[in-house]
Formats: structure tokens, sequence, C-alpha cells
């Protein structure tokens, strides 16, 4: 075959069939897969806060080493988002105060990412918010805090407060994901994916949690499972995005840190994970 | 003869350098040289280049000449200033007038994609009114070009070369670029807080170098090593972008082969004389297109007179050579309080246009400056020629490196007749008479450089600088061979065909009536853009001895 001289995106068109693919084949299997009694909603709510704070944990500590932690603040995230994590599989009732304190702490970190933009000239510009610290972030740390202390919901009210909870999450992340991947210009037309399919799982869960309506709890529940499985498609995104970097994986070092975030496609599977113990709760219990 | 220290032909045997490898090729059409080719181009940069590709795609058979190598980014272009001089067009001019310039790294490029290569990557776009400057604002020429035409031109060229810029641009009528603004580097933040603070707009600057990946090209790590070759390919220079088109499209790209002259016979030109691989050798060709830029282009112009053309060829107005126009490229200097590390990322990553949109001033056109990021040797010699510091003092200045801040236009000199290229009688290696350059500012250059220098001096005392310090340089050429629309007074008409030989063009930066207060190399490709279909629209008309030979 003839060597084409100019540059072209079929890389792009490339990954982005085969990323689909791999979405469909996933979130098949996921959407038909039978429900898993064995899991309690706790126990799933459990398994989201962990997968969150491994993400909220990789990305803070990533994202702050990047910036050398010149603010000695900048351990706190990673350093809660540990404690919390760690702490997701004791008791709640004897480890709420760390959990509260990664909510408070993933409060106040908005705040600063929020002070860290403000203060470059230009303010609220779409350059500051497109490179400064990440607007919301240290949302991340306060929903992982959030989610170890929801292990405890048990009724039908718990459920729909969770539901609720979740689908503003997804949609508040979808606008992160949305500024980011505008700012790489959407050169992969996957990258739309992530700011179309959780929106709509978000509206049905929303809905879920402020009417219970039956007839829709099953798409509900197959919109989840896809959002879970898009988590973890996506994350197979940024680790190729990072080989797209110069000198690929094998100059990590910037290229991971330069890159797209690859723990950050994660948070999705752990926000469908949560959304789905809301779902249970919703549904079976009285 | 072979010129010492550049490689030789390397587009050979079928097969051109793939510029996104480190070592491959890809397969090349090429033509015999007595084969009559639809168009031999000379000069395979922002006009050349951008022409090529255009004019093989709509199926011309071209053959592009560039004076110098074919290089492959990824391999040849090392992270040193020295090393990378085999960028610039070094060979000797003999610069005269009040205000000789110095040729080289600001104004020249000798390889395939032209000064491209190597230039600073600022994509701006001409104020409107300027393709008007007479009629409108008063002063010089209008071009013989709609605005709203150039318009669509810039829009086909910053897509083609996937410009990172803002999504509102503050300046002139809305713009949309294909990738996202940089983020702005300390330099920039600099200008930025200078500007708020003397209440005027400033932006990100439109780069010409990748935010995101694109294709084969990764996107900018900021190495800062950009006023040289960009040894990752994030840089969207010509021989990464319209280059390749063109050997898709079946051009032929003929690097390291010096053109002397162009043949003529009967009132029309039959092809061009070039050097190449140690001997002379002749293409024939049913239209030859000047793409050499301002020098090269009135050089070869004037190289080629003969009995029917005793002042060189297109030149019955005696305009080939003159409005030679330069942009003033004064700077501000100061230090810092706090560490800038200037020569992190692209060296101008924010601008400001004010002084080209505004026109409650003392002088007429316009100019535009940007934060700076020189490297170590650049600022050196800047330190050198202009302040004539020297030993001790060169290095305690040199040591506040990391801590400073500029400031530095790109202004408007007028179009004079005066400000021209002739020839010399001394001879270059070739055989070929070298281009003698006489140049000098008008008053209405010197009231604008004062202006800009006391303006960016005030905007970088109100952004934290001290100890300022100021310096003169000039950058980039426009005209030589303008455009028009009177015989008179003109090279050729709008499409840049030459009044005197129907088949035998010119396509480079030359053509411009006007400099503008921005970097060129975007109007050029731009007008380049348009020429290319109006020779396809004028073939398709069927003016065949007037545009397809």
């Amino acid at each position: 075959m003839r060597t084409i001289a100019r540059n072209t995106p079929h890389r792009d068109y490339g990954s982005a069939a085969l990323g689909l693919a791999a979405l469909a084949l996933l979130g098949g299997v996921a959407i038909r897969a039978r429900r898993r009694r064995r899991l309690s909603p706790r126990r799933k709510t459990q398994l989201a806060a962990r997968t969150l704070g491994a993400s909220v944990i990789t990305d803070s500590a990533m994202e702050h080493a990047r910036g050398g932690f010149h603010n000695p603040v900048m351990y706190a995230a990673p350093a809660l988002a540990t404690l919390t994590t760690v702490a997701a599989a004791g008791r709640p009732r004897r480890t709420w105060p760390i959990h509260a304190a990664a909510v408070v702490v993933g409060a106040a970190g908005l705040g600063f990412h929020a002070w860290n933009i403000l203060k470059r000239p230009g303010g609220v510009s779409r350059n500051n918010l497109y490179y400064a610290a990440p607007i919301g972030a240290p949302g991340g740390l306060a929903v992982t805090g959030a989610l170890a202390l929801a292990q405890g919901a048990r009724t039908r009210g718990d459920g729909r407060l969770l539901g609720g909870f979740i689908a503003l999450g997804t949609l508040a992340e979808t606008g992160e994901v949305a500024l980011l991947h505008d700012r790489g210009a959407w050169h992969n037309p996957a990258m739309l994916i992530p700011v179309t399919l959780p929106p709509v799982t978000a509206a049905l869960l929303l809905d879920q949690a402020l009417r219970r309506r039956a007839a829709t709890r099953r798409i509900t529940r197959g919109a989840l499972r896809a959002m879970a499985a898009m988590g973890i498609v996506g994350t197979g995104f940024h680790v190729y995005g990072v080989s797209r970097g110069m000198g690929g994986w094998g100059n990590w070092r910037q290229t991971a840190f330069a890159g797209p975030p690859v723990p950050a496609p994660s948070s999705f599977t752990a926000l469908a994970l949560a959304g789905d113990a809301a779902l249970d709760l919703i549904g079976d219990r009285p | 003869m072979t010129i010492p220290d550049r490689p030789g032909p390397r587009a050979v045997d079928g097969r051109a350098p793939d510029v996104f490898s480190r070592d491959g090729s890809v397969a090349m059409r090429q033509f015999p040289d007595r084969e009559e080719v639809d168009f031999a181009i000379v000069g395979a940069g922002c006009g050349g280049g951008v022409l090529a590709a255009k004019l093989a795609e709509a199926g011309f058979s071209v053959v592009a000449f560039d004076a110098g190598p074919f290089w492959r980014p990824l391999s040849d272009f090392a992270s040193d200033e020295r090393e990378q001089e085999k960028l610039y067009w070094l060979d000797p001019r003999i610069s005269g007038g009040d205000d000789p310039l110095e040729f080289g790294q600001n104004n020249s490029g000798r390889a395939v994609g032209g000064s491209s290569v190597h230039f600073q990557m600022v994509a701006l776009r001409f104020r409107p009114d300027w393709f008007a400057a007479r009629s409108r604002l008063g002063y010089a020429v209008d071009w013989p070009v709609d605005w709203r035409t150039m318009w669509r031109y810039y829009d086909e060229v910053e897509r083609a070369c996937a410009i990172s810029g803002p999504a509102n641009y503050p300046w002139g009528p809305k713009r949309r670029y294909p990738y996202r603004a940089h983020e702005v580097n300390a330099a920039g933040q600099v200008l930025a807080r200078g500007a708020e603070a003397m209440g005027v707009p400033w932006a990100p600057t439109p780069l010409a170098t990748v935010s995101a990946p694109r294709g084969k090209s990764p996107p900018c790590v900021y190495r800062g090593m950009c006023k040289i070759g960009c040894s990752t390919n994030a840089k969207q220079s010509v021989l990464i972008t319209y280059i390749p088109r063109a050997l898709d499209a079946g051009a032929e790209i003929r690097d390291s082969a010096m053109v002397g002259r162009i043949e003529t016979e009967n009132g029309r030109a039959t092809g061009v004389e070039y050097h190449r691989d140690g001997q002379w050798r002749f293409q024939r060709a049913r239209n030859v297109v000047c793409a050499g830029y301002s020098i090269e282009t009135p050089r070869l112009l004037l190289n080629s007179a003969n009995g029917a053309h005793p002042h060189g060829l297109a030149n019955s107005s005696g305009t080939v050579g003159r409005y030679l126009m330069a942009h003033l490229n004064d700077a501000v200097w100061g230090v810092m309080d706090e560490e800038i590390r200037w020569y992190k990322g692209p060296p101008s990553m924010a601008c400001c246009e004010h002084w080209n949109y505004t026109d409650d001033k003392d002088f007429d056109g316009g100019y535009s400056f940007m934060s700076q990021g020189p490297l170590p040797t650049d600022f050196a010699r800047t330190l050198v020629t202009n302040e004539g510091v020297f030993g001790h003092d060169l290095r305690r200045q040199m040591t506040l490196y990391n801590r400073m801040a500029g400031l530095k236009m790109v202004g408007e000199t007028m179009p004079q007749a005066s400000n021209r290229v002739t020839l010399a009688e001394e001879r270059d290696d070739f055989g070929l008479p070298r281009a003698r350059v006489a140049f000098s500012h008008c008053d209405n250059d010197r009231r604008m450089q004062r202006h800009a220098r006391d303006f960016m001096g005030r905007m970088l005392k109100a952004a934290g600088g001290r100890d300022l310090l100021e310096t003169g340089a000039t950058a980039h050429l426009m005209g030589g061979c303008r455009m028009g629309d009177d015989p008179e007074t003109s090279v050729t008409d709008s499409d840049g065909r030459t009044w005197d030989i129907p088949n035998l063009w010119i396509c480079d930066g030359s053509l411009m009536p006007t400099a503008g207060g921005v970097n060129p190399s975007m109007t050029i490709m731009a007008n380049a853009a348009r020429i290319a279909d109006r020779i396809g629209a004028l073939a398709a008309q069927h003016e065949p001895e007037r545009a397809h030979g």
C-alpha cells in the first residue's frame, strides 16, 4: 500500500471506532448481565467510594506533584483521599469523622481551585478554566467522603437521596469533562461520548429519585451500566491518549502528566455503581 | 558545486523524505527536465508550498524548487541555536540605505517549507481596513483584493494548519480557530497584567502549534525551541502541512535546487534554469511562478533580464524590487521580581493588537506587540548589538535571564519606492549576482517606533518591570514585487500574474502592497491559497494562454 505523505486524522477515527466497539461489547455484556443479588447496596456503595477514592488519590497526587506541591495544603487532597478510601472498608459508625473531613476538605478545595483561576490575568476566562486548577476536581474528594458515609443508606428515602446526589454529581462531572475535552478540541470523535451518555443517565436517575417511575427503572439501570462500561473504556482511551504525546509511554514522566488524566474516567464507573445501589434501594425497599 | 554543510538533494529516485518519520520516505512523482510541466514554482515556503499543494490537487503538473534542503524534523532539528542556523538564508547580501536591514533568522528561510520551518508560529490576520489602506485610512495604497475574500482564505489556511487560538479574539471580525489557545506562560502573563493595568485588551496569541494531538503531530510540549526547527512536529509549518499534501497530489518537490534564471521566448516564459547536484539544468514549463520572497523573487526577475526585457522580467513599470518593507521589531525588556523563565513554551504566547485597531495616534499604520521568550544566545546577541555590553557586564546581565520579561512590536513600515532590491556586481557561489538592498525608515516609521517604545515601556512598568532596556531591530519582509490594479505602479495583477508576461506569476510575500502590523505568514498563505483558486478558475474559463500555458 502506498504510504500517504500528509498528516491524517485516521488515528483518531480508527481509535474512536475501536473504542466504540469496545464500549458496545462491554456495555452490552453489562446491560445483559443478570442482577447480582450477592452485592448488597451497601457493598456497591462501598465499592463506588473505593473506586472513586482510588481515582482521586492517583489524580490529585499526580496533578499536585505536577504543580510541585508549591502550597503545602496541596498534600491534603491525596492524603485525605487515601484515608477515606482505606477507611471506607471499616464501619461508618467509627470512621465517619474521616469521611466528614474528606467532604469538608473537598469543599474547601473547590474554593482553592476557584481562587487559583480567579487570581490569573483574565479571571474567569476560557484559558484560565482550561489550564488553571481544574474547577470541579476537588468535588471528587467530597463525593468520595459522601459515598463512604452513604454506606449506611437503608431505606427507600435514603436511596432517593443518594440517587439525586449521584445524578447531580454526574452532571457536574460531565461539565468538567466538557470543559477539558473542549480544551482538546474534540480531536477524537469518541470524546463526545462522556458528554452525551452521562447526562442522559443522570436525567433518568434524577427522575427515579424524584418520581420513582417503575417503567423506566430497567432502562435507567441499563444506562448506569453503560456508563460504568464507559468509564473503563475511557480509561483505555486516556492510556492511548498519553501514548500520543511526544515520546509516548516511554516518556511517561512527562506525557502521563501532560496528557489526558488516566485515573479520571473511572470516576464515571464509580458514580454508576453508586447509582445502581441507589436504584436497588428505590426499587426494592419499603 | 555544492554549498558546504548542506546535505545534497534528498527528494530523488521517486522518493521524498517522510517528514513524520526519522528516516523514512514516501513516494513522489518526478518529471523529466524535457517535459513541459504546467507549473514550475520557485520556492516552497508559505507562498510556493501552499500554491504547489493546491495546484497539484487541482490536477496541474507541478514542480516546486527550493534552494534549501528537505529536512525531517524528528531527526534533523537539534535543540541548539547554532546548529539550527542552517535553516536561515545566510548567503551574503549587500545591505545599504540609512537603516540597513540585517538578514538571517528574522526574515528568511532556506529549506523546503521556507521560513515557516523556523517561524515563531504567530498566526494573526490583517485588520480588514488595511486591504483598503488608502481609501479607508488615508495612507499607502489599497490592495487589489477585498478583505472578505481574504477572510475566507484565512479560514482555509488556519484550518489547514490547525491554528490554536482563543475562543474570543478581542479585535476584528469574529473568527474561529480549529484548536484551543495554549496556556499562557509567565512571560505572557506579564503582558496580560500590563494590559489590564493600562486598560487595553490582550489575548492568548493564535499559534501554529497544536494544543492537542493532530494525527501524527503530538501536542506541543513547550520546549521553547520554537524560533528554530520544531523537533516534535507540533509546529504546523508548511513543511509538514502543505508540502506532504503536494506530494500526495502528485507534485514534485525539487529540494536543494537553486533557480538562477527564468528563460523567455516571444514574450512568454519557457522554463527555469536551475542548479542541482553540481550542475546547471533547465526545466521546461508552461507557467513559471516566483515564490522566493521579497529579496530572491526580485533578484531572480532582475537577473533574468534579456534582450526583450533589458531591465529584468515583468519590470516595464520599473517596480520590481521596489516598495520593500520590513516590520519594526523594537522591544522593551525589564527585570521582574519573580522568576519568569521566558524560554518555556512558544516565545510569544500573549499579544496585544490595540494599536492596530485604534486610529487615535500620531502615525499611519499600526503595530501589534507580543510577550517574548528569546533563547539565551539570541538574547545575548540582542544585548551585545544594542547595548554594546561585553565580558563581565554581559555575564551580569545574562544572570538575570530567568527573571526577565519583554514586549516586542511588529510595526508596519510604509511602502517607499526607494526601499528596494537591485543586483550587485559581486557574485555568489553559483556565479549569480548578489542582491543589493537599500532600506531607510521614513518619519512615519520613526513616529510609530517612538510611540511603541513609550507605550510598551509604560505597560511593562505597570506589570512590575524595572531597569527597562530598549532595543531596536526589524523582522519579516513584505513587498518588492507588489500586486495592484495599475500596470504602471505594480508588477502583477490581483491574481499574481505579471502584467508583462502572461505565463509568469508571483506568489509570495513580495506581492504585499502594504505590510500590516502583524506577522505576515498567514496573510502570505491566505493570498497563495486565493491565487491557487484563481488560477484554477482561469483555467476552467479556458484562458489557456493565460492560465494553463
